[in-house]
């Protein structure tokens, strides 16, 4: 769970908030850019809790298997629990909206990190 | 009511939205420590479960906006400020009544102090949204 994939992920959540920084601070509105680069990021995270869940079959390491695949269901709910309430949204809350869900999932990811890597890890 | 200035609205939007992240965090926290490892502290699981509602209740009333949900928000909104000061000071003080780390233990450090900020961010936002064509 700490490969290159996490990176990635990581990364392409920090790039959706920041796009939405940019998107903010030009007063722009919530657009179908921007909801497109969501559906990137939870096709990325779709991909995370396959692989999670795959690694998780195939290790003997010992770690808080509940915990761990609930972040993963949770990192993949909240990015479409957020395109829904901002579904009808045009204005610049949704942008900033979308700003939290883009660093909220790479901190997701960190914290999935640390649970895989167990209490004594 | 003025739509302009209900609680779901403009900021409010975003706010609904760090209330919910909140009560996913807590509630999720709350029912693995509960279900797992009640006995190891079962006053700070306690207070992580009172955490979980709290920020339900604030998410749902602030999501619906009308004038009665807007005293609930109030309401939970003020209790949640006085429990991270509350939890937050004893977690300080008594470091040993706190072994386990809560939502509000030492002012929400945990998570980036969010949960101080929070409350202070909603208090202000029910304010700034408050009806003026009302006696109250």
């Amino acid at each position: 769970m700490t490969g290159p994939f996490a990176d990635l992920l990581i990364a392409a959540g920090v790039l959706v908030g920041l796009w939405s920084l940019v998107q903010l601070i030009v007063n722009r509105p919530l657009g179908r850019a921007l909801r497109l680069g969501v559906w990137c990021l939870e096709a990325l995270i779709a991909v995370f809790l396959i692989g999670g869940i795959a690694q998780m079959m195939t290790t003997d390491q010992e770690f808080a298997k509940l915990e761990f695949v609930g972040y993963l269901l949770g990192m993949l709910a909240i990015p479409l629990a957020a395109l829904w309430w901002t579904r009808t949204d045009g204005t610049r809350a949704g942008t900033a909206i979308i700003m939290v869900i883009g660093l909220v999932t790479s901190i997701l990811v960190l914290r999935v990190q640390q649970v895989w890597a167990g209490p004594h890890g | 009511m003025d739509e302009t200035r209900a609680t779901h609205r403009g900021f409010g939007r975003v706010l609904v939205v760090i209330y919910a992240l909140f009560a996913i965090a807590a509630t999720a926290r709350s029912v693995v420590q509960l279900s797992t490892k009640f006995s190891e502290a079962p006053v700070a699981y306690l207070l992580s479960a009172l955490a979980a509602v709290i920020y339900i209740v604030a998410t749902v009333a602030l999501a619906r906006g009308d004038r009665s949900s807007r005293r609930v928000a109030m309401a939970a909104i003020s209790f949640e400020l006085a429990g991270v000061l509350i939890v937050g000071t004893l977690s300080l003080a008594l470091p040993d009544e706190f072994p386990h780390a809560s939502v509000w233990s030492s002012f929400g450090s945990g998570y980036g102090y969010i949960p101080l900020v929070l409350p202070a961010v909603g208090l202000w936002w029910l304010r700034r949204t408050r009806p003026q064509h009302t006696s109250e």
